[in-house]
């Protein structure tokens, strides 16, 4: 019995190994990025991107990487060439996919709210309008999806608050994307992925009475 | 028994298989080696691999890095690095272990020298950056005018009455437009004597403007002093409606988009009458100022290529009785101006790093002006076409060479009692340039320019060479020069009368250093400017019979500071220019060399601005200050021997965000009531004392109030026009 349980063991050990490169190597880079080594997931998910020359994921996730570490960078030498790394590889991620990818739109919406982050003055004015039109764009495409959603109500409900209005709006669209994200299946492997962890937060910090 | 001996042939066939694969898995490759900078500092995050495969790692801090590979053979080993050049080399792949990479740093990054002697730009993507683009429009004094926040950056000089670009002991006409790089040939509106005059183009339509005062690129020709690159916006965010009330007049804009096109249309209407009748100024008007104009840009993308067309025009008209010393009621002064602009711009890449950039701009200017009994009627037609190719061989090493066409035809009829004519003239000027730009590393480049040009009026030509240096001396900061030949032809004011006149000349001698850390920038500009083929005419004013010439010259020297600070007060953005002018000139019909009237030694401005979280609001403003400006006194001896008083503007703004697509906007110019002084003009004739009596030149108000509400409308309403103010 012993020895059977073992076999299954070893059988399913081999079949975990009979995991394509692909997915070990993705696996590998999503877990560098959780251990917050930033720099080298961007590394891993760039060597996978030139490896999978058609993929268009871990091109946009060498992106991601880049625009996520960008948030809080100050200085402007180091922001700059990061930033310009990540529209590189966005418009590379853009040519790889369809152009209804509302994916790419969020993510493009991501690298702009990155700008105007670091400087606001210089860059709300100049890109503030582009994001709200870009989100726009994305629910456009995909009004069920529950990414797009919560992307575009974090966005909305930064400009709002600072004019005092009120939350109410943004929270039921936060709710309605928690709700649409229990039947949310990603569309492949390894494509973005709701994080409930931060939507919860939104709730939390945003819509408490 | 044969069956039981295949059977093991097999068995050991697949042994030897089993392990030849073993072997042949192990058979792995260790990569190691240590990646550095060209002074062997190590680097750390560096990404190598193997192209086209999953094996590779990230260099440790001490540059160096290991992995292992299946892979066998020819290999290309690729090392990457934000900000340095990608490393790429291909060889047997067991021959990477030990190996050293020294990664070259990447001269386009933001680290790298720039070029800065001599020009400030406003844009958000360049370290030579002084302004930003919302601060051409949110600047206390300068009411929406690109012009009037200009001038508050060091190298100009105030001539309030004026309001056009004075550089550096230049006058007005030395400074040229380019809009996308076609050259606008009238880009001021027309005003009365005692009142600024103002940009024509509204200053939202821009996203880069680059304000060069010296040593600018050989590109740009026809200019002694400086040149103004505006450049319109490549694709709008959004469409949207955009209304503005104002107590001066209104304005009404709208944007489409579509596919690979965008069209935005302006249009505004200003009326000076209700303003005058509340608050009457010091001229004696007929028909206050009124101006109806429009804009519009069409943007459309060609697969890679991008085609512009702006078009842009307006009507002035103002009557008004002039004083004067000389004659008791006045003279009656009457201009009807309309103004078209139009420019087609085209560009595109080639393919192997070659670009296309060319285009055509035409201006039609027409003035109808009535002056005492004499009617003067200016017809100016201007052709500028440009066509520039650019080729990037490498990131270091830049070439681009361009050739250029101006034409232009002024005529003008006059009619008086006494007399009545038309005099007029053809000007082409065809001009060739070529600049090469090659960065060293990142602490040194260089830019050498040379242009040639041909006028067909006075068969002659021109050539202008041009070079610019800039070392980087430390982390912060560098230090640039520049030195340049600029040759310009006279105005049609003079051209009109004689065309045996040759171009004017200027060299400038530049050197700047500049520190840039934690928002806060410091600019210290020496230069040197020398003057040669000025034109001489020898009347009291030029006119058909004076006899001219082209052997003026003069000077202009002087130090230029600038300093903005952005970080150490919480929501407080300042900055402070100081310009050191001195200047003289033996042109026109000056009998000594002497300081014209529009070249004070001393500016200084100071401008400030304020973000009240809790009001939504900015408040901002703006000093100005110019030292004296020279004037002849005719009871003295003398030639503009004698100064005025200084100049003093103190101007306040506030714009309040009301909602997200409402904004409120108050301004007061000279909100202390400074009474300043433009300059003096003397009686032709002495009195019966035996003294020359004087009326002092004011302008037309002491002070201007404005108050404007602007509305957008767009489709996500989250825009506003911020930006607009």
């Amino acid at each position: 019995m012993k020895t059977l349980l073992y076999l299954c063991m070893a059988f399913f050990t081999i079949s975990a190994s009979a995991q394509s490169q692909y997915e070990v190597g993705m696996k590998k880079a999503f877990d560098l990025w959780g251990e917050n080594k930033m720099g080298e997931a961007s590394n891993l998910f760039e060597r996978i991107a030139t490896a999978e020359k058609d993929n268009w994921i871990p091109v946009y996730y060498t992106s991601q990487v880049n625009v996520i570490k960008s948030f809080g960078e100050k200085d402007p030498a180091v922001l700059k060439a990061q930033l310009d790394k990540a529209l590189d590889f966005l418009n590379q991620a853009k040519s790889l996919t369809e152009e209804d990818n509302p994916y790419i739109k969020v993510l493009e919406g991501q690298y702009y709210t990155a700008w105007i982050t670091f400087d606001g003055m210089t860059y709300g004015m100049k890109y503030a309008g582009k994001v709200t039109t870009i989100y726009n764009e994305a629910l456009a495409l995909a009004p069920e999806n529950p990414i797009v959603i919560f992307g575009k109500a974090q966005w909305d409900a930064g400009t709002a608050k600072y004019f005092g209005k009120p939350m109410q709006p943004f929270c039921a669209d936060v709710q309605k994307a928690i709700e649409l994200s229990q039947n949310f299946e990603p569309e492949g492997a390894f494509f973005p992925k709701f994080s409930s962890d931060r939507a919860q937060e939104f709730i939390d910090t945003n819509c408490k009475e | 028994m044969t069956l039981a001996i295949q059977s093991l042939r097999k068995f050991s066939i697949l042994v030897f298989l089993c392990c030849f694969f073993s072997i042949f898995a192990q058979a792995q490759t260790n990569i190691s080696g240590t990646i550095t900078e060209k002074n062997g500092t190590p680097i750390l995050g560096a990404n190598v691999y193997l192209d086209g495969t999953y094996d590779g790692a990230t260099s440790q801090l001490d540059g160096t890095f290991s992995f292992t590979t299946n892979e066998t053979g020819q290999q290309t080993l690729v090392v990457s690095f934000v900000s340095f050049e990608t490393f790429k080399i291909t060889q047997e792949v067991t021959t990477f272990t030990n190996y050293k990479v020294v990664l070259i740093e990447d001269v386009n990054s933001l680290d790298t020298v720039v070029i800065s002697a001599g020009s400030f730009e406003a844009s958000d993507n360049s370290k030579v950056s002084v302004l930003k683009p919302l601060d051409v429009v949110t600047t206390a004094s300068a009411l929406g005018d690109f012009v009037g926040a200009l001038q508050t950056l060091p190298g100009t000089t105030t001539v309030a009455e004026d309001g056009r670009l004075f550089v550096r002991g230049g006058d007005a006409n030395e400074t040229q437009i380019f809009i996308d790089g076609l050259r606008v040939f009238s880009p001021y509106t027309p005003t009365t004597a005692n009142t600024p005059t103002r940009g024509r183009y509204s200053p939202f339509l821009f996203d880069g403007i680059t304000f060069s005062t010296g040593g600018y690129s050989a590109e740009y020709g026809e200019a002694l002093s400086s040149v103004l690159l505006l450049n319109t916006i490549d694709e709008p965010d959004q469409e949207k409606t955009e209304i503005g009330i104002m107590t001066v007049g209104g304005a009404l804009g709208n944007t489409q988009k579509w596919d690979n096109s965008s069209l935005s249309v302006n249009g505004s209407y200003i009326n000076l009458a209700p303003y005058v009748a509340l608050l009457p100024d010091r001229n004696e008007w007929e028909k206050p100022f009124e101006v109806l104009s429009g804009e519009t840009v069409y943007r459309h993308k060609i697969g890679d290529g991008l085609l512009k067309a702006y078009a842009a025009f307006d009507t002035t008209n103002f009557k008004l009785t002039l004083e004067d010393i000389n004659v008791e009621d006045g003279i009656l002064f009457g201009l009807k101006n309309n103004n078209f602009y139009a420019n087609l711009s085209y560009q595109a890449p080639l393919g192997n790093k070659w670009k296309l950039l060319t285009g055509g701009s035409y201006t039609y200017t027409n003035n109808k002006t009535d002056f005492d009994t004499a009617a003067i009627h200016t017809d100016e037609k201007s052709i500028h076409v440009k066509a520039k190719v650019h080729k990037s061989f490498n990131s270091k090493f830049k070439w681009s060479f361009g050739a250029e066409q101006f034409m232009t035809d002024f005529d003008e009829r006059f009619d008086t009692p006494f007399a009545s004519g038309k005099i007029g003239y053809d000007n082409n000027i065809t001009a060739l340039f070529t600049e090469a730009d090659y960065v060293f590393s990142r602490k040194f480049a260089v830019k050498l320019g040379l242009r040639g040009s041909y006028s067909d009026l006075f068969k002659e030509a021109t050539v202008a060479p041009r070079i610019s240096l800039a070392y980087k001396t430390g982390k912060n900061s560098q230090l640039s020069v520049a030195y340049g030949d600029f040759y310009q032809q006279p105005q049609s004011a003079y051209l009109k009368y004689t065309e045996d006149l040759h171009a004017a000349k200027s060299q400038h001698f530049i050197a700047n250093y500049q520190y840039t850390a934690n928002d806060r920038i410091f600019r210290a500009e020496i230069f040197r400017k020398e003057y040669t083929n000025l034109v001489t005419f020898t009347d009291p004013m030029a006119s058909f019979d004076s006899a001219y010439g082209t052997d003026g010259k003069g000077y202009a020297q002087g130090l230029d500071l600038f300093f903005r600070d952005n970080s150490t007060i919480k929501n407080t953005d300042y900055w402070v220019s100081y310009s050191y002018l001195d200047s003289e000139r033996e042109y026109l019909n000056y009998p000594i060399a002497a300081t014209p009237n529009f070249a004070n030694t001393h500016n200084f401005s100071v401008v400030g601005k304020y973000w009240i979280e809790d009001w939504k609001s900015q408040v901002g403003f703006s000093y100005q200050y110019g030292s004296g400006r020279s004037y002849t006194d005719p009871n003295l001896d003398g030639f503009l021997s004698q100064k005025t008083k200084g100049y003093n503007n103190l101007s306040v703004n506030w714009a309040y965000l009301l909602s997200e697509q409402t904004i409120l906007y108050a301004s007061v110019n000279n909100i202390t009531n400074f009474k300043n002084v433009n300059g003096y003009q003397y009686a032709d004739t002495p009195n019966p004392l035996g003294n020359f009596d004087r009326r002092t030149l004011r302008p037309a108000a002491d002070q201007f109030f404005f108050i404007g509400l602007f509305i957008t409308i767009s489709e996500d309403g989250s825009d506003n026009q911020l930006d607009k103010l």
